[in-house]
């Protein structure tokens, strides 16, 4: 990490060059961050897309880089409204810009071995909710990087604690007015999302995921609605196409990469042979002495039991690379006949299922978080973007349903639900058309069974 | 569509079809599940945290999309003096949501009942402005007095003025709502 002029800077294959403080360099040198370079950003996409293989180490940086450029973007453009609605001063700015650095380069910390793949092997919370990654992330700033953060010079200098930045990224009233900021650590148009749309695209090889990063950071405002409580981060009405860039290269990532039907399919591997070598089938809660438990948790680890021939049957198909094949699926937007179509082939194909995915998500949330746009007039008024775009309006979520069989079954579960939705295609039409099922002639039915018998 | 879904997506149905005019907007709706969740402990299972805006999760959205894909609710643009926002009905299919979780509708009728109508009137400002409110007291740890939590809030909403949100507070309070306030 070479230094220049009192600070490091990091290559970074998206963004360039990431420079970092002294503090910053020592809090990524601390072992709960260095874990994250055993933490692949996408599990097994590389079975699908080779060059899959970054980590959560590099995306946090990007993150924290992207950040940093979209506050500075804001506060440069947009400091009067920042003083007048915010009551923000200098140094409160100073002391945010710092916060929101370190809330996004921390923000991942807790993630389990392979990322999102094995989130779901997180144990209960007290209140029969799980735990999610930003509950470790936020209990490993709290215990053991607080030392790293509260005890460093520089940390003086701005006068804000561990919780403060666990409180960012929580999303707790203890952030106070910090909380204007979250939208940059997790919102639609936050730095991990545009970090991590150019990183996984780039990685993968793939054209999809691309939007201009610069024109969104160049554009990026505060909106001030007059039915609102408070001031939100929004965009320039000359900014909402590239606004609108990122709502589509997050669609198109998802349906091309991250719901890639053989990818869900090692996820479904990847958990159960995790489920099978965890103890109790779980990871460690982020509290007490289990924090340490958990921490002992990456994906070399996993890798080395796998090797050891631990994970069972998934382990096993892991190993040889024997997935779970795809034989139906619904359309990305099933309707309520879709489903009811599903209902049938599910019934057909019986124990030949072994296991049916949900490919669920919202391209674009309307509502309160809807992006503001600030219109160019003197007034800026702020308008969402769903209501300038009619391409974000209208693209409708995705659920898809996806049902696997094991590889030697695969063959004769795609033919039996293509005879059920044949079937279903066929009452349907004769319904619409009023055509009639075929009669078959009484005598040579009875001749066939006849000549069945003898 | 997972037991899970299936319930929130009747849950959100039925609050539609409850509010007046059998009308409500995105962001009452984000609310009113909230307060459900806090303070009738219906469990959804979402998982709320605080923005600037308020209380929110983001699966909430995702799942109404769900719903609106598949006709239960519909949704339509409307103008208002400062801009524009999204009201929620019910949709040509909306019957078909009704018997999702009959049992758990028919276990928390009152609790519908209820949270619409205290909130489903309020403006959706005042909605942000409330529900911080509960999401602030339910953080606070131990006892705390009208006047910290007033500034509490402030500090997240600086828009509304110290004596709007203590007025607020005094009411919630009032009404058994707030833990931390004694």
């Amino acid at each position: 990490m070479p230094k220049s002029g009192g600070n490091y800077e990091f290559r970074c294959p998206v963004h360039g060059f990431i420079v970092l403080n002294d503090w910053e360099r020592e809090i990524i040198s601390h072992p709960v961050f260095q874990r994250l370079r055993r933490v692949r950003q996408l599990a097994w996409t590389e079975y699908v897309y080779p060059g899959a293989t970054h980590t959560r180490f590099e995306h946090s940086l990007g993150v924290m880089h992207v950040a940093t450029k979209v506050y500075e973007s804001v506060v440069d453009r947009h400091k009067p409204v920042l003083v007048s609605e915010m009551s923000f001063n200098d140094d409160g700015l100073g002391r945010d810009k710092q916060l929101v650095r370190l809330a996004a380069l921390l923000h991942d910390i807790g993630h389990t071995p392979f990322s999102h793949a094995s989130e779901d092997l997180m144990p209960d919370r007290p209140n029969g909710r799980k735990y999610e990654h930003e509950h470790y992330s936020a209990a490993l700033i709290r215990g053991p990087l607080r030392d790293v953060i509260e005890n460093h010079p520089t940390c003086r200098n701005y006068g804000f604690k561990a919780d403060d930045i666990a409180a960012l990224i929580e999303g707790s009233a203890t952030a106070k007015q910090s909380l204007f900021w979250r939208e940059i650590i997790t919102g639609q148009m936050d730095a991990d999302r545009m970090d991590y749309l150019l990183r996984d695209s780039l990685h993968c090889g793939v054209g999809y995921g691309r939007f201009d990063l610069h024109r969104v950071i160049s554009t990026v405002d505060v909106a001030v609605q007059a039915d609102a409580g408070s001031p939100r981060l929004g965009i320039s009405e000359g900014g909402w196409h590239a606004a609108e860039s990122l709502v589509l290269a997050r669609y198109f990532m998802f349906t091309q990469v991250y719901f890639h039907k053989t990818r869900v399919a090692y996820d479904v591997h990847l958990k159960e042979a995790l489920s099978d070598i965890l103890p109790g089938g779980q990871f460690p809660s982020p509290e007490g002495a289990h924090l340490d438990e958990f921490l002992a948790w990456d994906d070399w680890r996993v890798l080395g039991l796998l090797a050891d021939g631990r994970g069972g049957e998934h382990g096993e198909r892991l190993r040889k690379r024997n997935h779970y094949r795809q034989v139906y699926h619904t359309p990305e937007s099933p309707t309520i006949v879709d489903l009811e179509h599903l209902k049938k082939v599910r019934a057909a194909l019986g124990a030949l299922v072994v296991s049916a995915q949900y490919a669920s998500k919202s391209w674009y949330k309307t509502g309160a978080p809807d992006i503001p746009v600030v219109d160019d007039t003197k007034h800026r008024f702020a308008r969402p973007l769903s209501e300038y775009s009619a391409v974000v309006r209208g693209l409708p979520s995705s659920n898809q349903v996806l049902l696997y069989a094991i590889p030697e079954n695969a063959e004769a579960a795609r033919v039996t639900a293509e005879k059920v939705i044949k079937r279903v295609h066929t009452i349907v039409e004769r319904k619409t058309t009023g055509t009639k099922k075929p009669r078959v002639r009484r005598s040579l039915k009875r001749g066939g069974r006849r000549g069945g018998r003898s | 569509m997972t037991e899970e879904l299936a319930r929130r997506i009747a849950v959100m149905v039925s609050l539609v079809e409850r509010a007046p005019g059998k009308r409500l907007g995105r962001t009452a709706i984000m609310k009113l599940l909230y307060f459900l969740a806090t303070l009738r402990n219906v469990n959804l299972g979402y998982r709320f945290s605080l923005y600037s805006y308020g209380p929110f999760d983001s699966e909430v959205l995702q799942d109404l999309d769900y719903a609106k894909n598949l006709s239960i609710i519909s949704s339509r643009v409307v103008g208002y003096p400062s801009g524009y926002g999204y009201e929620l009905e019910p949709g040509p299919d909306t019957t078909s949501a009704r018997s999702f979780d009959a049992r758990f509708l028919r276990q928390h009728e009152s609790d519908l009942i209820w949270v619409i109508n205290r909130f489903s009137r309020l403006s959706a400002s005042d909605l942000e402005l409330t529900s911080t409110i509960v999401y602030a007291d339910r953080e606070a740890s131990g006892d705390t007095d009208i006047n910290t939590l007033a500034q509490s809030v402030r500090d997240v909403k600086p828009h509304f003025s110290i004596q709007k949100i203590s007025e607020w507070i005094g009411k919630l309070s009032g009404e058994g709502l707030l833990q931390s306030i004694h």
